[in-house]
Order: C-alpha cells, then structure tokens, then sequence
C-alpha cells in the first residue's frame, strides 16, 4: 500500500497538531496521514523534542512548596499501573464490496456498521462530527465526478485508496489535500475506485431552508 | 524492561539541578539526568528519584498549564496529571525514541487535551492516546530523501534561511555553509546528535516550504 506521499500537512499545522490546539477532527485527519506518511512521523518526532526542550526552559511557576509536598505524598501513594507500548498497526475494513488496508488512526471509529448515503457514483457515510466538524468516508467509483463546489469551511481530504485527481494534480494513498473556501474543484477519479477520509468544517449557519435545498451537495458532503 | 535487581542502589546518588540560568540555548540542560531519574523510578519506584524529576518538572509544567489554560486550578490540575502519569507510566519511557522532556511534553500535552474534552462531556471516541500515537509504527519502506539539500544551493534560498529560527540557522550555517559534519556540529554547540540531525530536517523542511510550497 506504500505510495511516496506528496501531499503533506504543512509544518504549521504539524505543529498545531503535536500541540493538540487543532480541533479534534482535524488532528484525527493528520494522526492518519502520520500513519501512512513515514516522513511526517519523523518531522512530529523531532517537533515533540523541540516542544520538550522548550518545557525544560521554561521559568518555574510559583506554588507553595507544601501545596507541592501534598501533590508529591499524593503521587508517590499511588500504584503503578500496568503498561504495555502500544503496537499501531492497520487493520481492514469491507468497504463497498471490497477489503481495505486502513490507518490505525481511524480504527476506533470505525467500531460500528457504517450507513452510507449514495449519490451516483458517490458515497459518504459519517463517522462523527461535533462542534461543527464532519468526518466522514467518502468512496468515489471510477470514472465519477464530485461535482464542482467550492467549500464555506474549511475541508481536508485523505486519500486512503486509490487515486484522485483534481484541476491541480493527482492524489494517492497518504496524501492530504486541503482546501480553502478560496478553492473551487472538480475531484474525479479515473481507472479506479476512491476512498477518501473527509474532515469538513461547518459553514457558516444556513438559516434559510431554501440556501439548503439549493445545494444538494450540502447534503452529501456535511 | 529493566529487572530491578539489575540496578544499583542509588541511594547516595546525588541528582544536580541542572543550571539554566543565562542559558540562550534552548537545548535541555541535562535530559541524561533525567533519563536516568525515569529508569530508576521505572526499575524500582524508586521515590528519591522521582521527587528529584518532580521538584524540576512540575513548576514547569505549571508554567507551562498557565501559558496553555489561562488559570491556576486547571494548570495545577494537569500538573498533577501528567506527573501522575510519569510515576505510574515510568516502564512506558524508551530513550531510544527521545528525551525525558520530549515524553514528558507528550503526556502534558494528552493530559491537557482529554482534559478539554472531558469538560465539553465529549464521548471518548478521539482520545489523546489514539490522536496522538506515541509509540512505534510499523516500518515502512524509507522514503528520506536528500534531494532538498539540492535546494540549498540554489540563491532563492537565501532570504528565507535568515527568517530560520536560530536554534536551527546555527546548525544549517555550520553543516551547509562551513560544511562540518553533524559530529562536528554536536560537539561544537554541545548538542545530541539526534538534536543536530532533527534541526537539519526541520530547517530543510521549512526551507522547502518556504520555496515553493508543495504542501498544500
């Protein structure tokens, strides 16, 4: 399943992930490119020492020294935990008719049958959203059209199978395109089946009925 | 994992608080120490030690909760978290994958995101442990690469390498522009090595960055 990635987040964001100040969905939509990108793996890495060092020369708060007393006594009762390092390996999903390899990232929310949604050659099927963050599969067939929209929020897509292509190139497994309310494309595949992770940012509310059935894609896609 | 009978008592060990004071640098004064401090708490719990990397890490790690929480109650709470985990965790800490301060950093940072998300009453389907994945991945086929080093030859690269954060403009200007070996450079600035060669990926990915953005 290995594709040279050449799509990647950026290391602003990388850095806004191992910080976890991203929204959670987001960080969900980076720790599976992680999973499939050995080059970001690394750069998280040495952005985490860097973090780590940064800690270490921070300037000590003030506190008590027996508020601090108390907090050691209170550790130091406690009993060790039983700990195991974690393995992280992907596991397989029937999607669509077939088996699919897919990043460990996603495995915990994928615990439950999926209800997909169907549009033409289009699938989405949601895995969760709050606070105004959709993630969601979206399994495009070969030789189909995702429609041309342009996007209120912000959406990030993974492509965990197959290719995708839009105006600016073509996409494999472990790349991670973001685009912008600025962007407008027309994603579509070509030879093969596409499985995408989607990570949509709400758009600003509708509260008009009408803005919502003019635009089926609203619903297909949040 | 370490037998605790393979350890030494340590008892009349003597832990120096490393001095930072007028320290530019902001590499850690002595991670060794406390790799060190972390072995023997996970071989035999052992307190003296723990207390030792308790009195330097937690006003820290509080100077840290106020900076990321913005109160005292929830910063001292995270604190006593993350130093929670740290004792009870110990066994978990392998140095082969970093420094004391880098796993202690990924246990604040998870400790204060589950924290976040137990005050929103979130379902725990994305938790700081599967977000944030500290261990190893399965190997994959390399793909380093050093066709970006190409790059620094080329005079579009100048503006951007003075906008390089210093720590990693020091490394750059004496790998790239004195052309001394990693080795060279983590004796002369008395880094790890591993600080060196992490510095040089993240100044040549920002580099990359900053040429033509291909990340998008």
């Amino acid at each position: 399943m290995i594709h040279a990635v050449k799509y990647h987040p950026t290391l602003e964001l990388l850095e806004q992930y191992i910080e976890a100040s991203l929204a959670p969905q987001v960080s969900l939509a980076i720790a599976a490119h992680l999973d499939l990108c050995p080059h970001c793996q690394r750069m998280k890495m040495d952005l985490e020492a860097e973090a780590g060092a940064a800690l270490l020369s921070l300037p000590e708060a003030q506190t008590a020294e027996t508020d601090w007393q108390q907090m050691l006594d209170f550790i130091t009762a406690q009993p060790e935990v039983a700990v195991k390092a974690e393995q992280r390996q992907p596991f397989t999903l029937h999607i669509q008719n077939s088996e699919i390899l897919l990043p460990a990232s996603l495995k915990p929310l994928l615990q439950t049958k999926l209800k997909w949604f169907n549009l033409g050659g289009i699938s989405t099927a949601k895995l969760a959203g709050e606070d105004q963050h959709n993630v969601s599969l979206l399994y495009i067939r070969k030789d189909s059209e995702v429609p041309q929209h342009t996007h209120l929020g912000l959406e990030i897509t993974l492509v965990l199978k197959g290719k995708i292509y839009d105006e600016s190139g073509c996409y494999g497994e472990g790349d991670l395109l973001i685009n912008t309310p600025d962007h407008t494309h027309t994603p579509r595949t070509k030879s093969e089946d596409c499985l995408c992770l989607s990570v949509l940012t709400a758009p600003l509310k509708f509260k008009k009925g009408l803005t919502r059935l003019l635009n089926p894609l609203q619903h297909l896609f949040y | 994992m370490l037998d605790p009978t393979s350890v030494q008592r340590h008892d009349d060990r003597n832990y120096q608080r490393p001095d930072i004071q007028g320290s530019m640098s902001i590499q850690p004064p002595d991670n060794a120490q406390w790799e060190q401090a972390l072995t023997f708490i996970a071989a035999d719990r052992d307190k003296k030690a723990y207390s030792q990397l308790f009195s330097y890490f937690a006003p820290r790690l509080k100077a840290f909760g106020l900076k990321m929480f913005g109160n005292e109650q929830q910063a001292m709470e995270m604190v006593q978290d993350t130093m929670l985990n740290v004792w009870q965790k110990a066994r978990l800490f392998d140095a082969s994958r970093g420094c004391a301060s880098t796993w202690i950093f990924t246990i604040a940072r998870n400790v204060r995101f589950d924290m976040l998300r137990k005050k929103q009453s979130r379902k725990d389907e994305l938790s700081a442990d599967d977000l944030f994945f500290d261990g190893d991945y399965p190997e994959q086929e390399g793909t380093d690469s050093n066709e970006w080093d190409l790059w620094l030859l080329a005079e579009k690269v100048a503006p951007h390498f003075a906008k390089l954060p210093p720590a990693q403009r020091d490394v750059m200007e004496k790998v790239y522009l004195e052309e001394k070996s990693h080795q060279e450079v983590s004796e002369e600035l008395a880094i790890p090595l591993g600080t060196v060669k992490s510095r040089i990926r993240l100044a040549l990915d920002r580099l990359r960055e900053a040429i033509d953005d291909p990340r998008s």
